[in-house]
């Protein structure tokens, strides 16, 4: 959750439910994934949090919000392009569980309706 | 293992698929047993809730994000009764004849390609919809393109009774689009076809095949019970997509050798772009794509078309993180979409292979070519944005988050190449083609140009996978229409098939 916080502010401030939906949406989405994507995922998990210890010299949760800025911006955009589609992956999987939730439609101004014409012509 | 015996095999029922089964149903009175075999399941109406996560999950390989082997490109493909017709917008145009005479393949003629769309156009309620039917995201980029003096269409869709939902690629939760699902897999049903679905296809052997059927929990269940299948039979046709038809035969073993099986994928690599208004503008209400620009088609190598998305989708395809990214999610009642995709090129190494488990792989190179229309697409786009009115952009290329429209004349400079990296940029695609392509030599090609696999009579191909190249657009009356050819052949040539 502490990524995710950075990736999308909103979901620092979710509250229990909304966190307990985060973690089964992109648990849900890692478990279908073939087990050769969840093993980079893994990897590159553990990868992040040793740049983080060489970089700045502590792991990336115990990192201050500007220097946890810092690491995932140069991920954006580092030199490997693997290193870019392993960040790709963790955003994406950040994304999903935060605007997964139908709950937070609402506040995106983003209220679907099976009746759209309806709406759009009256 | 339980063994079935049919006549006639069908392995999918998309465009591809379903096209075939209602072609050939007519058989089943002369008693001649047909059976599709369906991977995905055939969903109850009241599980189309229109949820993004929970349709994806349902309706799609890799909940649509199935990743290019560097991971460079995600691949929307469905698994469902009609396959992807369940989650494409409807948009139906048949293949121009210059890109048919690009495709070069003896036998294969426009005005018989042009006749058989037609057939689909009429049989699937393709039209054209009214204009007091259009939002204004879909207005804006007419009207932006027109100022421009850009060449624009109306994208003509199967649609009947469409209520304006605005969730085509999740499934039409009102029953209103007429993919396979509503019109040919119904009519063969009724004729006599069975419709097996949560049917997985190992690999085919001699004339036979050995299936899986599971029940996922949702969905209607399988009308085989679960478990292992032999199925012997004295026809088959593969119309499992661009993805798992080379996959499939791939894994099977085959009595030729194909050189050419897999290679030649082409996949129109598509961009979400997003500009955003001063103001609320009617984007999700209405019917998602009606308008495209193939002005750049020639000369630039990309075509672009309205479009409108969900939240995590779009939320992926923004660049970047954080407080900006939020800032532009917050207001999606502003936003003006616009999907770019490339015109790309068929090269014999982008391909489909299987692992060692037998599940696909797809290998695929960016060529300059292909990234420079990427690039160019989105300062295209960009200057569409801001004739419609938009504030400000967002493009994956471009050097900062936003680009305002105080900056519009500056974006060759605020666009461009060294911004654009893969990896980085949510590059997807949803027209899969190739990989069983049409042609004469058995070196450069897998079947005739009746979709007959190169040197087995009994086997046939019936989906995009016989693409020699890109279709350059919406590729699924072209399906329909290849697969209208392959129907009659399998028509003609089963009386010379032995039994099963």
């Amino acid at each position: 959750m502490c990524v995710a916080g950075c990736i999308v502010p909103a979901a620092a401030d979710l509250d229990a439910e909304g966190r307990s939906r985060f973690i089964a949406i992109v648990g849900k989405a890692l478990s279908d994934r073939p087990r050769s994507i969840q093993r980079q995922f893994g990897l590159f998990l553990g990868l992040m949090r040793w740049l983080a210890l060489l970089r700045f010299g502590a792991p990336f949760d115990r990192l201050s919000p500007a220097n946890q800025d810092v690491m995932l911006r140069w991920l954006l955009d580092a030199p490997l392009a693997k290193l870019r589609g392993g960040f790709w992956g963790l955003r994406a999987l950040a994304f999903m569980g935060y605007y997964g939730q139908t709950e937070v439609w609402p506040s995106l101004r983003y209220t679907p309706s099976f009746n759209g014409n309806e709406l759009l012509y009256g | 293992m339980v063994e079935r015996s049919f006549d006639v095999v069908i392995v999918g029922s998309g465009a591809g698929g379903g096209t075939v089964a209602k072609e050939l149903a007519p058989l089943c009175r002369e008693g001649v047993r047909i059976a599709v075999l369906e991977w995905g399941p055939k969903l109850k109406e009241e599980e189309f809730t229109g949820r993004e996560a929970e349709m994806a999950e349902k309706l799609y390989f890799d909940n649509g994000g199935f990743l290019t082997r560097d991971r460079a490109m995600t691949l929307a493909f469905a698994r469902a009764y009609g396959g992807s017709t369940v989650v494409y917008t409807g948009t139906s145009l048949p293949l121009p004849e210059e890109v048919l005479s690009r495709w070069g393949v003896p036998g294969l003629e426009h005005a018989d390609l042009q006749r058989r769309s037609e057939k689909y156009l009429t049989e699937n309620n393709v039209h054209l919809l009214d204009e007091d039917r259009i939002n204004d995201n879909n207005r804006l980029f007419l009207e932006a393109c027109r100022k421009l003096g850009y060449r624009v269409e109306q994208f003509p869709v199967n649609v009947k009774g469409c209520r304006g939902s605005g969730l085509c690629n999740l499934g039409c939760p009102n029953a209103a689009k007429q993919g396979t699902h509503r019109v040919q897999l119904p009519a063969a049903e009724a004729a006599g076809v069975e419709v097996i679905t949560n049917c997985k296809v190992e690999r085919i052997g001699g004339r036979e095949c050995v299936v899986t059927v599971t029940n996922p929990p949702f969905g209607e269940p399988s009308r085989w019970p679960q478990g292992r299948y032999r199925i012997r039979t004295r026809a088959i046709v593969v119309a499992a997509g661009a993805v798992n038809s080379p996959a499939l035969l791939l894994r099977s073993r085959l009595p030729v050798r194909l050189p050419a099986l897999g290679r030649y994928f082409t996949a129109h690599p598509a961009l979400i772009l997003v500009g955003e208004h001063d103001r609320p503008i009617t984007n999700f209400y209405g019917h998602p794509k009606s308008y495209y620009c193939d002005h750049f088609v020639e000369s630039a190598k990309f075509l672009l078309e309205t479009c409108m998305y969900f939240p995590f989708t779009t939320a992926k395809n923004l660049i970047g993180f954080g407080a900006e990214h939020a800032e532009m999610m917050a207001r999606m009642d502003r936003m003006q979409m616009i999907l770019v995709l490339a015109v790309d090129p068929a090269l014999a190494e982008n391909r489909v292979t299987v692992d060692s488990a037998g599940d696909p792989v797809v290998c695929y190179r960016f060529t300059d070519e292909v990234l420079d229309a990427l690039v160019e697409s989105q300062r295209v786009a960009a200057r569409i944005f801001f004739a419609a009115g938009c504030r400000r952009v967002h493009a994956p290329a471009g050097t900062s988050f936003f680009i305002g429209a105080d900056e519009a004349h500056r974006l060759e400079e605020l666009i461009n190449r060294e911004a654009f990296k893969l990896g980085k940029v949510s590059i997807s695609s949803a027209h899969l083609m190739g990989g069983c392509r049409m042609g004469t030599d058995p070196a450069t090609s897998v079947t005739d140009a009746w979709g007959q696999v190169h040197g087995v009579p009994w086997l046939f191909v019936a989906d995009a996978s016989l693409f020699p190249m890109c279709s350059e657009i919406n590729p699924y009356i072209t399906i329909m229409a290849l697969a209208d050819r392959v129907a009659e052949r399998v028509r003609m040539r089963l009386p010379e098939l032995p039994a099963a």
